[in-house]
């Protein structure tokens, strides 16, 4: 299996998810909760064995084209969509999160990448799977943390109460930013092994560890005594920005033109 | 009129204590300013940090430092500086600093004078970096030491994230004088002992290394339509490369081209090519093509070349040739002998991302002659030396354990959320 079966998958995910979101939103009976639940798996499960196959038959893991990034990102996102929307009940979540998804393995359908089978020497390592998939996981949860944050924002401005949003948010944060410091030691870890040396100031690394701060930032601002809730739901917007500009941005930057992280 | 006084009263002018915000963030600032100022009169020359044992004892002096003041000065200034808002003003130039530092490019030499005179054009060995970094450890120190006690399990994660962080930070900044980066150029069956710092300052080594032999196993090479014009590969993205091994026919626009032969290693001889394992034989794959609306036919050999044999290509009309790329490295490693004296010696192989320790130096694979690419016989060594790596790597792994407890417990309620929440 490879790119060219790809198309395939995309439909039918999207096609599954969309039916699964659409019979949560009529009148509820448990029957019908069911089989959205199935529904909403098994979109999930197709775009994994999509994965798992392209995998195999390209003999070395998906992690290293900007598209198969995505593919992971959507896998991910949509997982975590589907976690907490079982422990929270949240749609609009639910929604968002399959939204981003599909957004993904759609611009992946649209934009694919080179036929590329060849492994850089440097990144043959066992750091390299678990520092892209906490990374992802991470930037999951930040990106989902954000758009709780712009719920909140929202709420705010119709005069309503925040405190479930923000503190949902405060909880999402601290896992994905977490995660974002697994991501950062570990690659500081591989960097040591690899290059013989942890940190470069290289600027992927640059930008992640703005991110990093950034979020540092949010979680401070959260527990300090003169918290103001519109400020702490601005800085988790900024922080996203940042985080963007770390995963999308870093191609672009003058600044980026060396980079060893600039994906092909 | 009473309410008013009252409420007048109790406002907290600035510069009173406790502050807040306002006093945090001019502080912070005004020590950027005052970085940048000093970087400026000093021309830009950045800073240096003392080496060993120096920075030993600028650790120890800092540690007790914190914990002796934290524990018998009774100032309001000491509550301060393990405040949040203190901490948030760290944060945040030091942030500022670095976000300044994401968009200049550094280290390059064409930037405008005055942003290398301030110390921009070299972020993190300027003053105003050095400056930020130490009034944020100050602050993180304070904040450790008071929250050390009592021991419980929450304290304990706190400990592990904000000890951890500050013991990296520390032990990666100060240590860094002790850290030692040089090159070595090895060719096979030459013995070398002089090893290169990145402005090129000679060392010699306590040891001598010996390059037995070199070795590169590579890719498969892959073909594709090259433009006669510009000479380059008319690859889109989402187009295929072919892989001469997979692939034996394929299209390309009307071109249908089967792959008759494919020899990994061939020398050109009077006929075509032939397998051979000498010095600079490549890759060759002799094609057939045919152009499935004109039934034109076009074979013959193509090679990407090596530095001995010029490459080859397949000429289908005047505008595309069908040619090989450069086959990629798939792993290259060193075997090497490493004398002590000339009786004492152990054999290493070396691989990228696999080094070897030799008496306190790590060994890294590094580079090789690339224009001879697989038949290259220079290997190119990192010798690295950091005495440090323990401490910081007990930063890092107190900085993972501390993140598994944020993963476990996500916002853990403190007992301030009781009177601040509501
Ligand atoms: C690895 C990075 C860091 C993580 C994961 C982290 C996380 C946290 C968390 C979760 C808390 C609340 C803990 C509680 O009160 O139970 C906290 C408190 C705090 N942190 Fe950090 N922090 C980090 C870095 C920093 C830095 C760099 C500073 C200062 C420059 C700092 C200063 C503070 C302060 C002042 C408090 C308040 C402590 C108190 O009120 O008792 N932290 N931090």
């Amino acid at each position: 299996m490879t790119w060219l079966n790809y198309p395939f998958f995309v439909f039918l995910t999207s096609g599954l998810w969309i039916a699964g979101l659409l019979i949560l939103l009529l009148p509820k009976t448990s029957k019908l909760r069911i089989i959205s639940d199935i529904l909403l798996i098994c979109g999930v499960l197709s775009l994994l064995y999509f994965t798992v196959y392209l995998w195999i038959s390209l003999e070395r893991p998906p992690f290293r084209t900007l598209a198969e990034t995505r593919l992971w990102y959507a896998i991910f996102i949509s997982v975590i969509g589907i976690i907490l929307f079982y422990r929270w009940k949240l749609v609009w979540m639910l929604s968002y999160c399959l939204f981003m998804s599909i957004l993904f393995i759609f611009i992946n359908y649209l934009n694919p990448d080179t036929f590329d089978k060849t492994l850089m020497p440097a990144l043959q390592s066992p750091w390299f799977i678990p520092h892209v998939i906490v990374y992802i996981i991470g930037y999951a949860f930040l990106a989902v943390s954000s758009l709780t944050g712009i719920k909140g924002l929202y709420l705010l401005s119709k005069g309503k109460s925040v405190e479930k949003t923000i503190k949902l948010a405060d909880n999402i944060v601290y896992i994905g930013f977490a995660f974002l410091t697994f991501g950062l030691l570990f690659g500081a870890l591989w960097a040591k092994e690899a290059w013989g040396h942890y940190w470069t100031w290289d600027p992927k690394e640059t930008w992640s560890f703005l991110t990093w701060m950034v979020y540092l930032l949010f979680i401070h601002f959260r527990i300090s005594k003169k918290k103001n809730i519109r400020s702490s739901l601005w800085i988790l917007a900024l922080a996203f920005v940042v985080l963007l500009i770390c995963w999308f941005g870093i191609n672009y930057l003058p600044s980026a033109q060396t980079s060893v992280h600039v994906y092909s | 009129m009473e309410q008013r006084f009252k409420s007048i009263s109790q406002k907290r002018r600035f510069w009173q204590f406790p502050w807040g915000y306002k006093e945090s963030f001019l502080i912070s600032f005004a020590i950027l300013l005052i970085g940048f100022l000093i970087e400026y009169i000093s021309d830009g020359k950045g800073i240096s940090l003392p080496g060993w044992p120096v920075n030993l004892f600028i650790i120890l002096f800092f540690i007790v430092f914190l914990i002796i003041t934290s524990k018998y000065v009774k100032h309001p200034i000491i509550k301060w500086v393990s405040s949040t808002q203190a901490a948030i003003s760290s944060i945040s130039v030091l942030t500022f600093l670095i976000l300044l530092m994401g968009f200049i490019p550094q280290e390059n030499q064409n930037v405008i004078p005055f942003i290398r005179k301030i110390g921009l054009s070299h972020v993190t060995h300027s003053l105003p970096y050095f400056l930020c970094s130490f009034y944020l450890l100050i602050i993180l120190g304070f904040t450790i030491v008071r929250r050390f006690l009592p021991f419980t399990i929450k304290n304990f994660a706190f400990f592990l994230n904000h000890a951890g962080l500050w013991i990296v930070v520390v032990a990666a900044s100060l240590g860094s004088a002790d850290l030692w980066r040089l090159n070595m150029q090895l060719f096979e069956n030459k013995t070398n002992f002089v090893a290169y710092d990145t402005r090129g300052n000679p060392f010699k080594m306590p040891f001598a290394l010996k390059l037995l032999n070199f070795s590169i196993e590579e890719y498969p090479p892959n073909i594709a339509l090259m433009d006669n014009k510009t000479k380059t590969l008319k690859i889109k993205k989402g187009d295929k490369l072919i892989d001469v091994t997979k692939d034996k026919i394929t299209r390309i626009g009307n071109w249908e081209i089967v792959i008759d032969k494919y020899i990994e290693s061939a020398i050109k001889d009077s006929v075509g090519y032939d397998t051979s394992s000498n010095v600079g034989a490549v890759p060759a794959v002799y094609l057939i093509a045919e152009n499935t609306q004109t039934n034109e036919k076009r074979k013959g050999w193509v090679t990407c070349g090596s530095f001995l044999m010029t490459p080859e290509i397949l000429i289908l009309n005047d505008e595309y040739s069908v040619a090989m790329t450069i086959p990629r490295a798939k792993k290259y490693s060193s075997e090497i002998r490493v004398f002590n004296n000339v009786e004492d010696f152990t054999d290493i192989v070396i691989e990228v991302n696999k080094p070897k320790k030799v008496n306190g130096w790590n060994i890294y694979q590094s580079g090789y002659n690339e224009k001879m690419g697989k038949w290259s016989n220079m290997s190119i060594v990192e010798l690295v030396r950091d005495p440090w790596l323990p401490v910081v790597y007990t930063g890092i792994f107190m900085m993972l354990a501390g993140a598994v407890y944020l993963v476990w417990m996500g916002r853990w309620k403190r007992t301030k959320d009781i009177h601040t929440d509501s």
